[in-house]
């Protein structure tokens, strides 16, 4: 379906001069054929560009960009290997192009190297005839830090799965031969990048894409989730896959968009636990068991009793259960070793004895330095090779010989000979270029493509018709994931009708829901997330109120002015139970910038987006907006400022993100547990702050104008001015303050309906076994405010106002809050914790 | 040839500071059977009562056991009670007859030994035992060529125990192998495994033993329960001799009053109690080993 050719040789490269793209000198571009023209799967792109000029491409940019942030995209490289640039990887939405032709012999090279390694793997944890008939050098396998002891007896075949998802990176040199420059095995990145570029980009070029008739990748990921449930030893037709998953909990990373594209309940190694040979879901107050894992973190942590890392998470145990057909767990945990660059120098005859095949794509021509002559090669052709460690990749920088310094390669030299079946080297390759955006050009980057695919013990491996592309930023030939560049969606065109399966839905049917379970952890940051987005939002209430002391006034003299602004201070920490720092400064400034405060703004909010970022999957795009908004506004709030007052409109910015934070919750999540547990943290906290702040005014002894104020500052605090002046007509006075915010049943904002809601609530909550539900506890608290309201209201109606009472009232509310948060953090949450 | 019985009993006892409500353990408590040593009897009883429990082998061939303990508990006991039947002769050093510098000679990553396990296991540096500066250094007054290998592995051993001075408490299980030559002070573990990183430097296998010692009391006295303790030392092999076993602490050829429990390349692959439990609170940790022939 590739459109037609652009005319003449001489209109094509007339058309390349005009976007000004020239092929780097003695450089191959995959888009220039040898005669000089447009490569056919590359002239649609050219034609777009030319036709829109070549302005387009920042628009283009911009579009991606927008579209990334609008879905919840915003993703940040940082976390992958140790990637100190928050800015690299950004996709260019120029796609890669690729003719079936092209495709075909890497697809089919792909598949014999997931094949060749998925039979190196079952060896190296097995029988290891590449040791026996020393097909490898032993130090490679036994030296290397990913070969893991304790699964010697879990061969990977009948029951055990062997190579999961693993990537290959592909380029090409000068001559168009294509080589694998990586391999990637065990918990390989990108995949969930890959499938964000194609989301986005798919966007950007709707037309573009379906003119190139690019193949579609749901069916690959639709294949391996039957695949993994398949090969489930329990759960019978309908085994609960999850992904576990280690990064800190607050990483923006790929794998949130993996787990949710595909359906997949992601959860965090201290989500699980191993009993009676079975991994459970922590859930809240249960525990559900786990048929399949699919992980993305390093096998080698992922138990925590029989590694020999210490530190991060894992599950204690979970080899064990493996070992008795408990649990099926993709990749293979020991599949890291299979990544030693030692063992491309034997490939090509691990190839022919283990397959009894030619390798189709050979790695780069590479020489293991433990070997005399391979060594002296090495040493002698220093400034022209890659010298890479046989080790873990990460304690080793791949060194290229070109960029050192005399000196730096007499040092290279001597850490080489050291210990020289430590290191191979490698010959450096010219990789090819592809067309890249660059501001309002095209220019040509060198590009790697990494390519990912499965091995399917039942049907054979299996590749994905796409990938990443990455490109380098600057006119440099490496492309490493360490190095910053733009990546890219790659296109496999193809002259057939597309396949059905489109990612460009936001619902892909061919997969399956995320199955309904809330982690008692998730559930836990849910209530936080609550907790802390109304205690935000009540801070900043104080703060604006005070700013707005501070700039209008309330119309009265100076000296009164700073007595309600005292009382009001007095109010936050007399809520929030809070002493502060012996009189230094001035306490606004201490609310809106010390992010140590916990009675201010910076920490609050930092509180909550650190539970929500826990709970990312939980959020809709929307929602995901308003949180990273929130914090964005709370970065400059940190950032502090002479003057206060600019924090006016800050402040109205905060709180209607935050409100609509809130609220969009409220529209768009399911009414489940987890759904339940944000809301109830809402109330709590709501109910908690009201309860004080009543309590407050209620002690404060201000009377006169100093009561008006303080109750109207109180009614502005809590979001109540309009309502009260609508109900009453008057100057705000306690007791009519109390009548709407304690004794109001229909009023959202009265601690009346707040608990009446709650009980309300509390019925989606689970019973937990043996503890009393929730709803219990909060019964006689209710029944005691409902007999206590109608004479309330009657007695104040008729100007009487019991102070004491209703104090008493408030102290004992403020208490069953407090109680029932403990009470669920005991029922729900902890129990988790100690399992 | 003399014969020797030993029984052994070795409690181990955590209390914790708080309720423990789960807890995932492995243990290396069986002894090994070899040609010095046939075992009689073993068994491990853990309290409370594990409610999930699996024997196994590990990559070594040491005897491994996993458990499970759940339901709230705030004490654990693992009793691990074994009789073994030692016959020794007199222990003398036997040569390897190979020079330690003899490149020809030398066992490579490659090469395995009567068992099928591969040098590279007992070659290469591991996190525990990695080749770092302080170990060339207490190397380097020992490397005359042309030595006997064994006769190396011995002096170093005495070195270890003439340098180093045996002090509990100065170390433990993390103080890195570079601290370890600088402090030059230590209990058997770190001697074992500063042999065993010189001894892998210059290119003799060498692997960790964990094991007992019977200690006797001083002539007239009665020996004192619990008094023997864990103990580790380490083997180094040659072609001609096979492994043969060396202890730095005592400076001693191993014979009868060794037990051995299990080998591997450190300390960390033959831990004898690891486990991962889930609770507040500390712990306090006590080990009570009886060594006593019948």
């Amino acid at each position: 379906m590739c459109a037609a050719p652009i005319g003449t040789l001489q209109d094509q490269q007339q058309l390349m001069e005009s976007l000004g793209y020239t092929p780097l000198e003695g450089r191959r571009d995959e888009s220039v054929t040898a005669d000089g023209s447009i490569a056919s799967e590359w002239q649609p792109l050219f034609e777009s560009v030319g036709r829109h000029g070549s302005g387009v491409l920042m628009d283009w940019r911009n579009v991606a960009t927008r579209i990334s942030r609008e879905r919840g995209l915003a993703y940040r490289p940082a976390s992958l290997e140790e990637s100190d640039s928050a800015e690299g990887w950004t996709l260019d939405p120029i796609p890669w192009l690729y003719s079936p032709k092209n495709w075909e012999p890497l697809e089919d090279g792909i598949s014999q190297r997931t094949r060749l390694y998925e039979m190196i793997l079952r060896d190296a944890y097995g029988e290891q005839r590449m040791l026996r008939e020393k097909l490898i050098p032993a130090e490679i396998l036994l030296g290397h830090p990913g070969f893991i002891r304790p699964l010697h007896d879990l061969t990977p075949g009948e029951s055990v799965v062997g190579l999961g998802i693993s990537a290959f990176d592909v380029a090409r040199d000068a001559s168009g031969q294509p080589f694998i420059v990586n391999d990637r095995f065990d918990h390989p990145f990108g995949l969930g990048l890959a499938l964000e570029n194609r989301t986005v980009v798919n966007k950007v070029l709707p037309r573009l894409f379906r003119r190139c008739g690019v193949r579609r990748v749901g069916q690959f990921f639709t294949d391996w989730f039957s695949y993994l449930s398949r090969r489930a030893q329990s759960g019978g037709d309908n085994p609960l896959v999850v992904i576990v998953d280690s990064s800190e909990e607050d990483e923006d990373s790929e794998i949130s968009f993996l787990a949710n594209y595909c359906g997949i309940l992601r959860v965090h190694p201290a989500d699980l636990t191993v009993r009676k040979g079975r991994v459970w879901i922590k859930a809240l107050s249960r525990l559900i068991p786990v048929d399949v894992i699919w992980k993305t973190m390093p096998g080698g942590e992922i138990d925590s009793l029989e590694r020999d890392v210490r530190g991060r998470p894992g599950v204690a145990g979970l080899f064990e259960v493996m070992r008795i057909g408990g649990v099926t767990l993709a990749s293979h945990p020991g599949s890291e070793v299979l990544q030693s660059p030692g063992f491309y120098p034997f490939l090509p005859k691990l190839c022919r004895e283990l397959l009894g095949e030619e390798l189709k794509i050979p790695p780069v021509a590479s020489w293991w330095c433990g070997s005399p002559t391979a060594l002296s090669h090495v040493l002698a052709n220093l400034p022209s090779m890659v010298i890479k460690s046989v080790g873990a990749h990460s304690e080793f920088s791949t060194l290229y010989g070109r960029r050192l310094s005399a000196e730096q390669l007499e040092d290279l030299k001597a850490t080489i000979l050291a210990n020289p079946s430590g290191y191979i080297g490698q010959e450096e390759i010219q990789i090819s270029t592809i067309p890249t955006s660059r501001g309002e050009s095209l220019v040509p980057r060198g590009a790697v493509l990494r390519m990912f695919s499965y091995f399917d013990s039942d049907h054979g491996p299996s590749v994905m018709p796409g990938g990443l592309g990455r490109v380098s930023t600057a006119d440099g030939v490496v492309v490493s994931t360490r190095e910053e560049g733009d990546s890219k969606d790659v296109w496999i065109c193809s002259s057939e009708t597309p396949e059905p399966f489109s990612i460009a839905t936001v619902v892909d049917t061919s997969l399956p829901a995320a199955p309904y379970i809330v982690p008692s952890r998730t559930g836990e940051n849910l209530y936080w997330t609550g907790r802390y987005a109304e205690r935000a939002q009540f801070v900043a209430k104080f703060a604006s109120r005070i700013i707005d002391g501070r700039t209008r006034g309330f119309s009265h003299d100076e000296a009164f002015e700073q007595q309600h602004e005292d009382l009001l201070m007095r109010a936050l920490y007399d809520v929030f139970e809070f002493t502060p720092k012996a009189a230094q400064g001035d306490p606004l400034g201490d609310l809106l910038h010390d992010p140590l405060c916990t009675v201010g703004i910076p920490y609050n909010l930092q509180r909550f987006h650190h539970a929500a970022q826990v709970t990312r999957e939980s959020w809709s795009p929307a929602s995901i907006m308003a949180i990273e908004t929130c914090y964005e506004s709370w970065g400059k709030m940190t950032k502090g400022s002479e003057s206060h007052f600019e924090f006016g409109a800050e402040l109205d910015g905060l709180q209607l993100n935050l409100s609509a934070f809130l609220g969009l919750n409220l529209d768009s999540m399911t009414r489940d547990e987890g759904w339940a547990l944000l809301d109830i943290g809402r109330r709590i906290e709501r109910g908690t702050l009201i309860s004080g702040l009543l309590s407050f005014l209620l002690k404060s002894g201000a009377e006169g104008d100093m009561s008006s104020l303080l109750n109207e500052s109180i009614l502005y605090i809590l979001d109540s001015v309009r309502t009260y002046q609508r109900r009453f007509h008057k100057t705000p006075n306690t007791p009519m303050t109390m009548l709407l915010l304690l004794g109001e049943p229909d009023y959202p904002r009265s601690l009346h309906h707040l608990l009446d809601r709650l009980l309300d609530i509390g019925s989606k909550l689970p019973n937990a076994s043996q503890q009393e539900h929730p709803l219990e506890f909060l019964k006689p608290m209710s029944a005691r405010l409902e007999s206590f309201v109608g004479p309330f209201i009657a007695e104040v109606e008729a100007g009487l106002f019991k102070q004491e009472e209703v104090q008493q009232l408030l102290t004992e509310l403020n208490d069953t809050l407090i109680e029932l948060s403990d009470y669920l953090t005991v029922t729900y949450f902890n129990h988790a914790k100690s399992r | 040839m003399k014969e020797y019985r030993y029984r052994v009993r070795h409690l181990t006892t955590y209390q914790y500071g708080g309720r423990i409500d789960i807890c995932h353990s492995i243990a290396h408590l069986s002894p090994r059977e070899d040609d010095r040593q046939n075992v009689l009897s073993h068994r491990v009883d853990v309290t409370p009562t594990p409610f999930f429990r699996v024997d196994r082998q590990d990559y070594w061939h040491n005897g491994t056991l996993y458990f499970e303990i759940q339901g709230s508990h705030d004490r654990l006991e693992v009793l691990s009670t074994l009789t073994v039947e030692k016959q020794v002769g007199d222990p003398v050093l036997p040569l390897s007859e190979e020079a330690w510098d003899d490149k020809k000679q030398k066992l490579r990553p490659g090469d395995h030994d009567e068992a099928g396990v591969y040098f590279a296991n007992f070659l290469l540096p591991t996190r525990t035992c990695p080749f770092v500066d302080g170990i060339d250094e207490f190397l380097k007054p020992s490397l005359s060529p042309g030595k006997d290998s064994m006769t190396l592995v011995s002096e170093l051993m005495t070195r270890v125990y003439e340098e180093f001075a045996y002090v509990p408490g100065a170390t433990d299980t993390t103080t890195p192998l570079v601290e370890l030559m600088k402090l030059k002070k230590g209990v058997c573990q770190d001697f074992a495994h500063v042999m065993i990183a010189a001894l892998r430097r210059v290119g003799i296998p060498a692997r960790y033993v964990s094991g007992y010692l019977e200690t006797l009391p001083p002539p007239g006295q009665e020996k004192l329960q619990g008094a023997d303790a864990t103990h580790a030392w380490i083997e180094a092999y040659s072609r001609k001799t096979g492994w043969l076993a060396f202890d730095p602490t005592n400076n001693r050829i191993p014979s009868h009053q060794h037990i051995k429990i299990a080998h591997g390349r450190d300390y960390f692959d033959v831990q004898p109690l690891k486990g991962l439990f889930v609770g507040s609170g500390g712990q306090v940790l006590t080990v009570e080993v009886d060594v006593e022939r019948f």
